[in-house]
């Protein structure tokens, strides 16, 4: 589907952080705002809360019942083994085995998370909005359905206030973002 | 059918020729072709097609993978062989020096092992390295493959013409034929020999031995009218008195006394007493480290003491006296002890030199010794060769008397001083024939080579003792063209009978009379399947001494002392007279003294070197023609050097060529006997390094109770003393897990280190049983020795005249291996019978378990040591790997290998009771060191069985465990070294 | 948090958003100059002597090694840990840093990691090396099979070991990348070259820098830190178990796992500084790896120095006070005194007493200073591997059995090869990765800055 898309283009942090307040306190649905490194007032004001830690404890807690089931299995049910003089299920020289693989699977499966979440892998192109953001300047994007006109120009009002270098408006085809 | 039959023919060469003769199979076929091939006309000969060729294919697609290598099967199964068992042949080993019954264990018909006969008398179970090495050299690529004339290749038809006829047309004008070989114990052979000499005008028969006991013989004609060397019991005496006579290393026969001399010097709880020896030593010879009181002296003092000796104890015993002047007084208690042990006691002297041996027999007739402890009348007949007679011939042949000369099993060209006199002579000759079994230095002297059988491969019959006698059968067929001496000998004698038949009539004879079997043929099986045969003789004479011949003891000259260097020549523990050199197992048996091997050096002692400025591997030049790395002997005697012999081969082999110095030329002549000394005025230190192949360097054991000793008397107030750390660990222990217990098996071995003498049989043995590699001088240098057994060897603090301990290292298998915990692939862990156990395919080499095993007993393959040229031993050729064993995997590179307790061995024993459907019996598995030691001084067994040798030894208040306060439990044990050294004030 | 009043400001001259980029891409952009091809050149030298090295071990054997029977471990074990110890900087630098919010960190995190990355790979080939039968080498992973025991030894602190250090390589590496992908963005989106966009544009995965992919970034980042944090701590504590679970004098300790972490940062921070000093010389990058920066590391490499001197102290007390006497041996007959002396006072004077001129400014502020006592420090902790290594070994429990060890030219040819693989793999990294984390500059820009009070 085509959109088009009102850009404000920043080269202040604080012109604009103080922009988006103005745009959210005006119910102006913001699509996404882009920054050359992590802002964090921005995620309080867009709400932005990420479940990967928790989705990570239970990779750990998978993790660890794993490794115990299997070190039991393999060296106590599957095919016992006596080594100087230990019995087959030796525990304490299972824990370290036990900390290491569950470090394993916490790294794999919470990289394999944030890559499908935020859809990063290799050879994907997301749109890139405004060039500049990944360089000097802070950019928000506003979805611009021509329906309601007067938030529209209201948008691009708050935005030139606060001073913004640009505003443009963009028509792009289906979006990956 | 009928259409089959029509079909044209032409495709017959694809099919395979199968008879597949009944119609009913037939028609079996037809139908799986028509399941295969609907719609078409199927027959036997396309299903064989097709057979044939998916067979083909399969067939090259597996020789794809790897080069196919052929097994060839018996086109006749011999009934006596079944695959994959061993069949054991009792024969006899002896090579003119060393004489042992054993039984050979081919498999697949190869001899692949030696082991003692535990029915022959002479040596019991046990058998030397040397012995357990002669297999090898059944597959040494050294041996003569063909009869030649000059060198040349020849058939057996055109030798034997030339010299049938040689010798007819030399006898026809009287000329002097002379036979010359090393002693020959045989009495079959003998005989055959004075058959064959006696159709000959002028023949002579010399027996020549490289290493000469001939003082002893004329001695004892001198003394007693008999040119023989006594059998000396050392199982009967109280107390030995030798003076450089090796005789638990080299001297007469070791295999011999050595079960004898360790049965007086066991201890158990019934046993309390043993028998005490003291040594007058020169060099640190083997014995000499064994006794329990060693002394040192120059060889030029010997007579003088045995003289002082000899008047101490005639005053005592008021018999009179020789003239010679006290030498040291110290002598005195020894002649107080010698005469409390009257009767009870053995002097013996290893120096080939009359008198010295007539003052010994003097001695020992005072001590009324040969009333018990030696006997004239069983004498050993180890030795025959008389040295005069052979420098007497050497001389005829230089002066070209000498018109034929045969030679058997003697290498003169290397082993005797005289050897250019010798060439010279033999070039005089006019027919010449060397009869030798490998290359050596006499080959190629001769005319005609007619190479003889390895003792293996032929028949034949010794009588060590009289009375005492053995057989050899082949227990293989000739490898290559060779022919038995023997019968060469009937050849050339014209008789057209084999030796075999001549052995077994001469059998009939002879010996078959005395036995209490009725037929011929079953007392003939039945020695030959025991390998021996006893009968006893009653010749007890008594013994008188000559008194005459004292005063030409003593009057007669003496050695001349001197300032510089005495350089005594010695044999070597493992080379012997050096006829086995080219034997690589032999080659790298290093030195149970020194620890080295690949090389002779000059052993000086500590003093000496210090002030000679002398480190281990300084190459110092003692004549001009013997300049050789020294080695810093502790208990040398000052003054003196020991040389080895046995070294310095020219032309006897890859494996031994070059290697060491040859000292034989450097042997005088000494009132007609050899003299295997000889002096210096001084040695010159080159101050130029060479790095020994040493396989222990350090000597000391720092203060820690690895070699746990005591004394007889402690001993026998309490067992345990000298162990008393045993106790306190056992109580201490303690542990994080619960104690894994064995159910059934829980295999042990306990070593006696009161009974371990070090002479490196076992080493062998078990080189030979579990395919050990050599590795070469280099990587013995680089400290790589592949030996899963080795015999540690410790001095006491004193370097210039320590104690000597003797320590067997194989794996422990302990219960807590440390060496199991660390493997990170378990390529090593636990068996459910408490053996720790390697498996080869598992492992990747990671050298951690070499690193944390605390006894540093496990190997690693630091290259690929079969068949590969880098590394030219027997394991590089297709004649050399016959000797491997086929129950024990060749080990590949980069993995690590150690002691498996023989677990072949158990495994074998455990299925044959199996099937025998009965429980093993105690002490029926033998682990090949086991086997080998004439001591005895190894047991293994059953340690959950409380009634087995082991578990006993276990018991005994002797027994502890090496570094066992480590608490790695080791299923080996060691039972304390005893010394029965109390100072006596001699 | 930050004191500036202390430290002064993080980034000094005032640069904008835009001058960072420039400044940090710059060495990408413009021909890296001579000294580069040089160094390459000589590093590529040594790699090739020791892909010679490698080619003869493997085709011949560990015998070509000065290992023997009773050293079966010999430089290659003690140049795995060490390389491994160097392998510990960067992430020890980033996590703890990180989550100690020491913000200093930023210029220096990711020419660390890459550091750690690169050493642990250059680790990985000894131990590998190492096997007599390498090319069995996937018999160390736990899978169904049916060569013998079926599974591992799950004891085997080796097998530890080998999880560890995989581990160990994922995380630092992923860790690593993670941190590249805003940068690798930024250059897709500055270049003018077609084929540098659309590598980096490959590479940075589809990086546009929009709010959900920050908060992601971040906390992932966070969590791989957390990770990454215990891993520090437990990879280095594995490889000491390598020897403190063995049963050797001098190996069998409890002191050793601690000891061998604080030795790992010892010498990755030492490895860090030296790397830095030599870069920030190279590319003028004062301004953003500051004086103050170099400060930072020398006082921490002081405090780690006192530790290290205080570990060496408590060995040898213990070693006498437990009575035990293959102890003692070991370290008074076999150390302090006896044949390898040399290695072990190198070790003392080049760990414990050297470091502690850091304690002169002067010395702190003078890049010389700071080379010459860094590469002291890589050269005490080689000396210290030795030490634990060949000296417990070569005389052990029972005197028969006690030899000498001397390395031969493979094993030697090992080493330097190992070397010039990771100085290739630095100079690649510097020409072709941005050496500091552009977004995170520019996040602490501001910090200690003028405009901000």
């Amino acid at each position: 589907m085509i959109n088009t898309y009102k850009i404000g283009v920043f080269d202040k942090e604080e012109s604009f952080i103080s922009s988006i307040r103005l745009l959210q306190e005006q119910k102006i649905e913001i699509y996404d705002v882009f920054t050359p490194y992590p802002v964090h007032e921005v995620f309080h004001l867009l709400k932005r809360k990420s479940k990967l830690p928790t989705a990570a404890y239970f990779f750990g807690l998978f993790g660890i019942i794993a490794t115990l089931a299997f070190l039991y299995y393999t060296s106590v049910i599957d095919w016992p083994v006596v080594y100087g003089g230990k019995p087959f299920n030796s525990f304490p020289s299972f824990i370290v085995v036990t900390i290491i693989l569950t470090i394993f699977t916490v790294t794999i499966a919470s990289l394999a998370a944030f890559s499908m979440r935020s859809k990063l892998f290799p050879g994907r192109d997301n749109t890139i909005f405004d060039f500049r953001a990944t360089d000097n300047m802070f950019v928000i994007v506003v979805v611009n359905d021509g329906t309601d006109k007067s938030a529209d120009e209201k948008a691009s009002g708050i935005m030139m206030k606060e001073g913004a270098l640009e505003v443009i408006d963009k028509e792009l085809e289906n979006v990956k973002a | 059918m009928k259409k089959e039959r029509k079909r044209p023919e032409k495709t017959d060469n694809l099919t395979l020729n199968v008879n597949v003769n009944s119609d009913e199979k037939d028609s079996h076929l037809s139908e799986m072709m028509e399941a295969d091939f609907p719609g078409q006309s199927s027959s036997r000969r396309d299903f064989l097609k097709v057979f044939g060729f998916s067979i083909a294919s399969a067939a090259i697609l597996a020789s794809c993978k790897r080069p196919i290598q052929h097994a060839i099967p018996y086109a006749v199964q011999p009934p006596e062989i079944t695959p994959g068992k061993s069949l054991y042949y009792a024969t006899t080993f002896f090579d003119g020096h060393e004489y042992a019954g054993i039984v050979v264990k081919t498999r697949d018909g190869r001899p692949v092992k030696i082991e003692g006969n535990d029915l022959s008398k002479f040596n019991k179970e046990g058998t030397t390295a040397r012995v357990q090495a002669s297999v090898l050299s059944l597959y040494d690529d050294a041996r003569l493959k063909d009869p030649a004339v000059n060198m040349q290749p020849a058939e057996w038809e055109t030798l034997d013409k030339h010299i049938i006829g040689e010798l007819a047309r030399i006898n026809s004008v009287g000329g002097e034929i002379v036979l010359l070989t090393s002693t020959i114990i045989s009495p079959t052979t003998i005989k055959l020999i004075n058959q064959f000499g006696a159709s000959f005008k002028n023949f002579k028969w010399v027996q020549y031995d490289a290493i000469s006991y001939s003082a002893i013989l004329e001695a004892n004609s001198l003394c007693f009218g008999k040119a023989v060397i006594p059998d000396y019991h050392f199982g009967k005496a109280q107390l030995v008195v030798s003076l450089n006579a090796d005789f638990l290393g080299t001297w007469v026969s070791p295999v011999h006394f050595i079960p004898d001399y360790i049965s007086r010097r066991k201890l158990d709880n019934k046993e309390k007493d043993m028998l005490r020896h003291i040594h007058y030593d020169s060099g640190m010879s083997l014995t000499g480290s064994n006794a329990d009181i060693r002394k040192k002296i120059k060889p030029s003092e010997e007579k003088v003491l045995l003289v002082d000796l000899y008047n101490k104890i005639a005053e005592r015993i008021g018999a009179d006296k020789l003239p010679g002047e006290s030498f040291r007084d110290d002598l005195s208690g020894l002649a107080d002890n010698l005469i409390a042990s009257k009767g009870k006691s053995i002097v013996v002297s290893g120096t080939n030199n009359v008198d010295i041996q007539i003052i010994v027999n003097r001695i020992n007739v005072l001590l009324n010794n040969y009333s018990d402890c030696i006997d004239l009348n069983n004498n050993l007949n180890i030795a025959a060769g008389i040295d005069s007679n052979m420098e007497t011939l050497v001389n005829n042949l230089t002066e070209g008397k000498v018109k034929a000369l045969l030679m058997y099993n003697v290498n003169p060209v290397y082993d005797f001083p005289g050897s250019e006199k010798f060439k010279s002579g033999i070039n005089k000759t006019e027919l010449t024939v060397n009869m030798s079994v490998a290359l050596n230095e006499t080959v190629g002297t001769a005319k005609y080579e007619c190479p003889v059988h390895h003792y293996l491969e032929s028949w034949n019959d010794a009588e060590i003792i009289p009375g005492q006698l053995s057989l050899s059968q082949p227990c293989i067929n000739p490898l290559f063209n060779t022919r038995s001496f023997q019968d060469s000998l009937l050849k050339w004698s014209g008789s057209s009978i084999l030796f075999h038949d001549y052995l077994t009539s001469n059998w009939e004879k002879e010996f078959f009379p005395h036995s209490d079997l009725t037929d011929f043929r079953s007392f003939w099986n039945n020695s030959l399947r025991n390998g021996v045969f006893y009968y006893t003789l009653a010749i007890n004479e008594p013994v008188i001494i000559s008194k005459e011949v004292l005063s030409r003891a003593v009057s007669s000259g003496e050695y001349n002392k001197t300032a510089g260097f005495e350089i005594i020549i010695s044999e070597s523990v493992a080379l012997g007279t050096g006829m086995h050199a080219n034997n690589p197992w032999l080659m790298e048996l290093p030195d149970p003294v020194s620890r080295m091997c690949w090389e002779n050096v000059a052993a000086i002692s500590p003093k000496d070197a210090e002030t000679a400025g002398i480190t281990t591997g300084t190459i110092v030049k003692i004549t001009d023609r013997l300049t050789l790395p020294a080695l810093i002997q502790p208990g040398q005697a000052e003054g003196t050097i020991s040389v080895s012999l046995g070294y310095g081969h020219t032309n006897s082999g890859p494996v031994c060529n070059n290697v060491g110095i040859n000292v034989y030329p450097f042997i005088k002549s000494f009132e007609g006997n050899r003299s295997y000394l000889f002096s210096v005025d001084g040695i010159e230190n080159t101050s130029t390094e060479s790095q020994l192949a040493l396989t222990q360097v350090h000597h000391s054991m720092e203060g820690r109770p690895i070699v746990r000793e005591t004394r007889l008397s402690e001993y026998k107030n309490n067992p345990s003393s000298g162990n008393e750390k045993h106790k306190d660990f056992e109580e201490t222990h303690k542990s994080l897990y619960p104690e894994v217990t064995h159910i059934g098996f829980h295999w042990g071995l306990a070593i006696d280190l009161n009974s371990c003498v070090g002479c490196n049989s076992c080493v062998i043995a078990c080189q030979a049983e579990n395919n050990v590699p050599v590795v070469g001088k280099d990587e013995v240098r680089r400290r790589r020795i592949m030996h899963w057994i080795k015999i540690d060897r410790y001095y006491s603090e004193n370097q210039d005249d320590p104690k000597v301990y003797y320590q067997p290292l194989a794996c422990q298998h302990c219960d807590n291996a440390p060496c199991e915990n660390v493997c990170p692939v378990s390529a090593t862990n636990h068996s459910s019978e408490g053996l720790n156990q390697v498996t080869y395919n598992r492992c990747i080499g990671t050298k951690y378990c070499i690193n944390n095993c605390p006894y540093k007993v496990r190997r690693f393959n630091w290259y690929r040591y079969t068949n590969n040229k880098e590394f030219d031993f027997n394991t590089a050729s297709d004649l050399g790997r016959m000797v491997l064993n086929p129950d024990v995997t060749v080990r590949e590179r980069g993995v690590v290998e150690k002691c498996s307790f023989c677990v072949q061995r158990i495994q074998e024993k455990k299925l044959l009771a199996k099937l025998e459907n009965r429980t093993l019996k105690d002490s029926e598995i033998k682990t090949a060191c086991m086997q080998a030691c004439p001591s005895n001084a190894i047991v293994f067994g059953n340690l959950n069985d409380s009634e087995s040798k082991v578990s006993k030894l276990f018991k005994d208040p002797r027994c502890y465990h090496l570094l066992e306060e480590l608490h790695t439990l080791p299923n080996t044990g060691y039972l304390t070294k005893v010394w029965n050294d109390e100072t006596i004030n001699s | 948090m930050y004191n500036r009043k202390i430290r002064g400001p993080l980034i000094e001259g005032n640069r904008t958003l835009g001058q960072i980029t420039a400044d940090v891409i710059a060495p990408m952009e413009a021909s890296p100059g001579t000294w580069w091809f040089i160094a390459f050149g000589i590093s590529s030298l040594a790699a090739i002597f020791g892909f010679y090295a490698i080619y003869i071990t493997v085709t011949k054997g560990i015998g070509t090694w000065g290992v023997n029977n009773s050293v079966g471990w010999g430089w290659e074990i003690i140049n795995f840990v060490w390389w491994i110890g160097i392998g510990h900087a960067g992430t020890a630098f980033s996590i703890f840093l990180l989550i100690l919010r020491q913000r200093w960190r930023t210029s220096i995190n990711r020419a660390a990691e890459a550091m750690t990355v690169l050493a642990v790979m250059a680790a990985a080939i000894l131990p590998a090396l190492h096997m007599g039968r390498v090319w069995l080498a996937f018999y160390i992973f736990p899978y169904p099979n049916t060569r013998g025991p079926l599974w591992v030894n799950f004891n085997s602190p080796l097998f530890w070991d080998f999880i560890a250090i995989t581990a160990y390589l994922l995380i630092s590496a992923s860790f690593w990348y993670l941190g590249t992908l805003p940068d690798f963005a930024t250059i897709r989106d500055k270049t003018s070259s077609k084929v540098k966009k659309a590598v980096y544009g490959f590479f940075s995965l589809g990086w546009t820098g929009s709010s959900r992919q920050w908060i992601r970034f971040e906390s992932l980042s966070f969590i791989l830190g957390g990770i990454a944090a215990v891993l520090v701590v437990s990879v280095h504590s594995i490889v000491s178990t390598d020897f403190a679970v063995g049963i050797e004098p001098g190996w069998h300790t409890t002191l050793f796992p601690p000891y061998f972490v604080v030795g790992a940062i010892f010498s990755g921070f030492a490895m860090v500084m030296t790397l830095m000093v030599i870069i920030r010389k190279m590319y003028k990058f004062t301004n953003y790896i500051t004086d103050n920066h170099m400060d930072a590391i020398a006082r921490i490499l002081i405090f780690i120095s006192l530790i290290m001197g205080t570990a060496y102290a408590t060995e040898i007390f213990v070693a006498w006070y437990s009575g035990n006497e293959y102890e003692m041996f070991t370290f008074f007959h076999n150390r302090i005194t006896g044949d390898y002396t040399t290695q072990f006072w190198g070790m003392i004077i080049c760990n414990a007493l050297i470091p502690q001129l850091f304690w002169f400014r002067k010395i702190r502020r003078n890049w010389v200073g700071l080379l010459i006592v860094s590469l002291f420090i890589n050269l005490g902790m080689w000396f210290e591997r030795f030490n634990i290594v060949i000296t417990s070994l070569t005389k052990d429990y029972l005197p028969s059995n006690w030899v000498a060890y001397k390395p031969t030219i493979i094993d030697i040819g090992v080493y330097v090869g190992t070397i010039g693989i990771f100085l290739c793999g630095v100079l690649l990294f510097i020409r072709y990765i941005p050496m500091m984390a552009i977004s995170e500059l520019k996040s602490v820009n501001s910090i200690g800055n003028k405009k901000e009070d």
